[in-house]
């Protein structure tokens, strides 16, 4: 008893277009996120290793409750805590409701926060593996902070950093799914709603499945390249 | 004229050691100075401070006409300004060649002047190309630093360091990382740019090497100066009894 494939097909019973269409929303929304991830991981790690006290702890704190609370956990309170209070705000200032915020914008942010905890720690290691005497003589030559960081930090701690973030990112994509508590359509809140109105459920959380295989082996494979083109030079005996 | 590098009773302790206890020392244009004394005599802090790579808790230090004294071992947000511009006076060569590995060797050499002092980028090239021919390096330029022996990294760290047009130059032991067959080169290399006239502070181990190059000679013994003077004097008729076991011992040791 095969499934109809057509099911997964653009005609007109097909599936092919939404799934297409949440497949993009998926990669919209991890895109956001780990960008939003590795600004804000830049800002926690250079927190975390800067002078000031008060901000390696709270860096430090925030580290540690992202990484140890649930993932959803994190989804939900922002986005169900997020409407509660911009109700409330809301109909402080008069407005009638209903009040509601974008699952994309709460799933985005969200993923994010929990992303950048992990990020900053591999932002943290790569700057820590820059060999000191680099920054000595970037020093010596009488760079500025931000131009030691710009021109030798940087593109040295990135090479270190790219594998790290390449599995961030990959969390990422899979955390996304987490997102379809909030209504939002991506991959995975589209393959439940196609799984529950056709019983094909086999069928099309497989699909879901390599949808999301899909996009993280092509991904995985841009990350390599980029390591790859980083590296050159820097292995000795590597032509 | 007024010396290209002074120091004034220069005093740095970490901890409870106290490294550096009231250096004063000056090196004219053109001459070149070699800092000797066994370790942990401050011969390394002494020229780390130069350009504030450690930064002194007292005492003063001078390059050209910038001027600075910092106090409690730090420096502000101000006094870090001119040591910025202090160091841009002043070519600094590690003993561990510290090259940017992320960079060709053309491209560390063109680095400062580039991207530090902003000059034309076409006029750089043009004299990290002549720098590269001078230490032997020519045909490396477009080379990455590890594919390179200690030797030719070395040669590479002295041009990036003439590439900045200094003043001075400060070499910390240049060749004490370096297999015994690729020090010559890197000595050829330093005894030319002496035959030139260059101004250089060199802390070194290789005495013979010392005695040839410097125009003065300062042993180092605990964080004071125990004896200066010409090569001849310090290694030949050294008065401090100290200066004459070490040197002895030396002299022995390589014979």
């Amino acid at each position: 008893m095969w499934a109809d494939l057509d099911l997964l097909g653009f005609g007109p019973d097909g599936w092919g277009q939404v799934l297409l269409h949440a497949a993009v929303m998926s990669l919209l929304v991890s895109l956001a996120a780990f960008a939003f991830g590795i600004v804000l991981g830049t800002l926690v790690a250079w927190a975390r290793t800067g002078r000031s006290r008060l901000l390696r702890s709270l860096a430090g704190l925030y580290t540690a409750v992202m990484r140890g609370v649930p993932d959803i956990l994190v989804i939900y309170l922002f986005y169900f805590g997020g409407r509660q209070l911009v109700t409330a705000v809301g109909t402080a200032l008069g407005f009638a409701g209903p009040f509601d915020i974008s699952g994309f914008l709460a799933g985005m942010l969200a993923i994010g926060l929990i992303s950048a905890a992990y990020q900053a720690e591999v932002l943290r290691g790569a700057y820590q593996a820059v060999p000191s005497g680099t920054i000595e003589a970037g020093r010596v030559v009488g760079m500025t902070r931000f131009t030691l960081f710009r021109r030798v930090i940087v593109p040295q701690a990135m090479v270190t950093a790219i594998p790290g973030l390449g599995n961030q990112w990959q969390s990422v994509v899979k955390e996304s799914a987490l997102v379809s508590v909030t209504g939002m359509v991506e991959i995975m809140r589209q393959v439940t709603v196609a799984a529950g109105s056709t019983q094909e459920h086999f069928l099309f959380y497989a699909a879901g499945a390599v949808l999301y295989l899909i996009i993280t082996t092509i991904s995985g494979q841009v990350f390599r390249i980029i390591e790859h083109r980083g590296l050159r030079g820097q292995l000795a005996g590597e032509r | 004229m007024q010396p290209a590098i002074s120091v004034k009773n220069l005093r740095k302790r970490f901890g409870d050691n106290e490294v550096l206890r009231g250096i004063d020392m000056a090196a004219q244009d053109g001459e070149v100075i070699t800092l000797i004394g066994a370790s942990g005599s401050g011969k390394s802090t002494l020229l780390r401070s130069i350009p504030f790579l450690e930064i002194p808790d007292s005492g003063s230090i001078t390059v050209g006409d910038d001027h600075l004294a910092p106090t409690g071992g730090h420096l502000s947000r101000r006094e870090e300004v001119v040591a910025r511009r202090m160091r841009g006076h002043l070519g600094f060569v590690f003993q561990g060649f510290n090259l940017w590995p992320h960079r060709t060797v053309l491209e560390n050499v063109i680095e400062a002047p580039i991207h530090v002092q902003k000059r034309p980028r076409a006029e750089c090239i043009e004299e990290a190309v002549a720098l590269l021919d001078k230490v032997g390096l020519s045909e490396k330029r477009d080379a990455w630093p590890a594919h390179l022996s200690g030797g030719q990294q070395q040669r590479v760290a002295i041009a990036r360091a003439l590439a900045q047009r200094p003043r001075a130059i400060l070499f910390d032991e240049p060749t004490s990382a370096l297999d015994p067959e690729l020090v010559g080169e890197v000595l050829k290399v330093i005894r030319a740019l002496a035959e030139d006239g260059r101004t250089m502070v060199i802390v070194t181990h290789e005495m013979g090497f010392a005695r040839e190059v410097s125009s003065r000679t300062i042993f180092l013994n605990q964080g004071i100066i125990e004896e200066e003077g010409t090569p001849d004097q310090v290694f030949g008729n050294p008065v401090s009894d100290r200066c004459r076991a070490f040197v002895s011992g030396h002299f022995d040791r390589n014979r």
